[in-house]
């Protein structure tokens, strides 16, 4: 090894379509060629433009303290800026009722005439009272259920507490309400418009895969006249739809894409099964995470295409990862995040009182697993953020500190998930030699990147346009 | 199949043989102050053959080495370009690489 003219930056590096590419604690990537990464450990990198590029983007420094060292901080600080901000994302689930029959329902839905699975009043203002406990300027408070709209007045009590709380705290506050659409009653909406609450809604793709996804013949038409009248009365640009790939879905990603266009949605979230609920009777996880990657990679060159032909459609998953890759900033998205969304970013209120550290934690208590429960909301906030379950979690949050994690490239696009490890594998460490989660997470990252580094000219203006 | 760990030391061999963990059951046997030997049985039909399997492990070994290098090397201007992003004092200077 020659002496260099230069000292190293932290960094990792992966190989992707035949290129090296460097990703630096910033998320700033280079792709560079292959035997890049020997040269700069060997002394034996030539001045030339990889060289200049990679002193001017904090891989080397010709000083021992890069002169920029104040800008590299505040760019660190910029990208873990979501801690600063506490827990924005404040999750009510009001009640377990539902009336509709998901073959995959993630939520541990009863019955629409289940009795004893509703959140009374008292929980909600308790819980209104522990989420004006988080520092944050600016909170979200979102209803779900099983169904919410099933409890209208539940939904505005909660809203006039926060409100009325709100007088003195004067934080940022927005409403979303999470339904199935089905039952968006004059009533329901009267308070949607009143107070500003956003509509988020499902549809898995065409009539008859949300029908058959539902378990219902009608679904589909229901959904697609809620969206409607949810349009109607809070505005196209407050209705979105979220969609989730169940196994018959995977046969159809240019059906469900399109079933979107068609619609008037500007954007989607190709969203893969989670493993909670009655989603865990899927036979194969293994073989569904093969195939969602397959579906993905077609559904995301479908949209591509959309694109190039003028129409402005986002795949949303792809652009909080081009986010990260792309721009300074960090994301507000809990399930890309290190330290985790869990605590930091999201708290669950539950129905029966119980706070959680996510949402997927709460479904696993419906399974009689509290692994995750950090205790009541009539603790104190303070017990809860900061108590001894949230410290045991603490301790393996955050990717850079984890084995597979920390020396991966990928990482500043990736995120850390100790409930997922948890109900997965068994430990909320996790292990992401055998991790379907890394497995997915990790193939959508590197295609992007390969789309970047093989057809630049063509998919670059279309992924900045997502994350301007 | 035999490793030097004169050449790759224990934690670039740990963290190949955890990657392809996942894959392979891999069996490691010191044979002498120097040497390591390294067994594998395919965890299923889709793994790739021995020869394959020679491949990535010694290319990930490589590739382990050159990222160990980085990280011991980087490990102090990493501490403070992050107490720098996080920590109240900005007192930190160059003599606290040489600490």
């Amino acid at each position: 090894m020659t002496e260099r003219p230069y000292y190293l930056l932290p960094f990792d590096f992966t190989e992707l379509s035949g290129k090296e590419v460097l990703v630096n604690e910033l998320g700033d990537m280079i792709i560079s060629p292959k035997g890049t990464v020997q040269k700069i450990v060997d002394g034996t990198l030539p001045k030339d433009e990889i060289y200049k590029s990679l002193v001017s983007n904090f891989f080397l420094s010709e000083q021992i303290i890069p002169p920029l060292a104040e800008v590299y901080a505040e760019r660190l600080r910029e990208k873990k800026r979501f801690l600063e901000s506490w827990t924005g994302l404040h999750i009510f689930v009001l009640t377990l009722r539902c009336n509709q029959n998901c073959v995959y329902c993630q939520a541990s839905s009863q019955n629409e005439d289940s009795s004893g699975c509703t959140m009374s009043r008292e929980t909600m203002a308790r819980g209104v009272d522990l989420m004006f406990h988080s520092p944050s300027s600016s909170i979200t408070m979102e209803f779900q259920g099983g169904e919410p709209s099933l409890v209208p007045d539940l939904i505005e009590y909660g809203i006039q507490l926060a409100e009325e709380r709100n007088k003195d705290a004067k934080k940022e506050i927005h409403y979303v309400l999470c339904t199935n659409s089905i039952h968006l009653t004059d009533r329901m909406l009267d308070i949607c418009k009143k107070y500003g609450v956003v509509i988020s809604t499902s549809l898995d793709g065409p009539a008859f895969l949300h029908n058959a996804n539902r378990g219902k013949k009608d679904s589909y038409e229901k959904v697609v006249a809620g969206i409607a009248k949810g349009r109607e009365a809070v505005g196209c640009d407050r209705v979105s739809a979220l969609m989730t790939t169940s196994v018959e879905g995977l046969n159809y990603p240019i059906e469900i894409v399109d079933e979107y266009v068609k619609l008037g949605f500007r954007a989607m979230f190709l969203r893969a099964l989670n493993p909670y609920g009655l989603a865990t009777h899927n036979d194969d996880w293994s073989d569904y995470t093969n195939r969602f990657i397959a579906f993905y990679k077609k559904a995301l060159e479908h949209i591509i295409e959309l694109n190039k032909q003028g129409t402005y459609f986002v795949e949303e998953f792809a652009a909080i990862i081009l986010r990260k890759m792309l721009t300074p900033y960090c994301t507000g998205f809990v399930d890309l995040q290190s330290p985790a969304g869990v605590i930091n970013s999201v708290l669950i209120y539950n129905y029966d009182g119980g706070v959680y550290c996510s949402d997927e934690s709460r479904m696993l208590a419906e399974f009689n697993d509290y692994t995750f429960k950090l205790g009541s909301v009539n603790d104190r906030y303070e017990d809860l953020v900061f108590g001894k379950k949230a410290k045991e979690i603490a301790n393996i949050w955050a990717n850079e500190a984890l084995a597979g994690c920390s020396d991966c490239a990928l990482k500043q696009y990736c995120g850390a998930d100790p409930v997922r490890n948890y109900s997965t594998q068994g430990d909320m460490y996790g292990n992401r030699a055998t991790s379907l989660l890394c497995r997915k997470n990790k193939a959508i990252i590197e295609y992007l990147i390969s789309l970047i580094i093989e057809r630049h000219d063509e998919v670059m203006p279309i992924f900045r346009s997502w994350v301007a | 199949m035999t490793v030097d760990k004169r050449i790759y030391n224990d934690s670039v061999i740990s963290k190949v043989v955890y990657w392809l963990s996942g894959d392979y059951k891999i069996v490691r046997t010191t044979l002498d102050e120097f040497t390591e030997k390294i067994d594998i049985v395919l965890n299923n039909s889709d793994s790739d053959s021995i020869n394959q399997f020679e491949n990535r492990f010694f290319q990930s070994l490589n590739d382990f080495k050159l990222r160990q290098i980085v990280a011991n090397e980087t490990r102090d201007i990493k501490t403070i370009l992050y107490a720098k992003a996080f920590a109240e004092d900005e007192d930190l200077s160059e003599e606290d690489i040489h600490d």
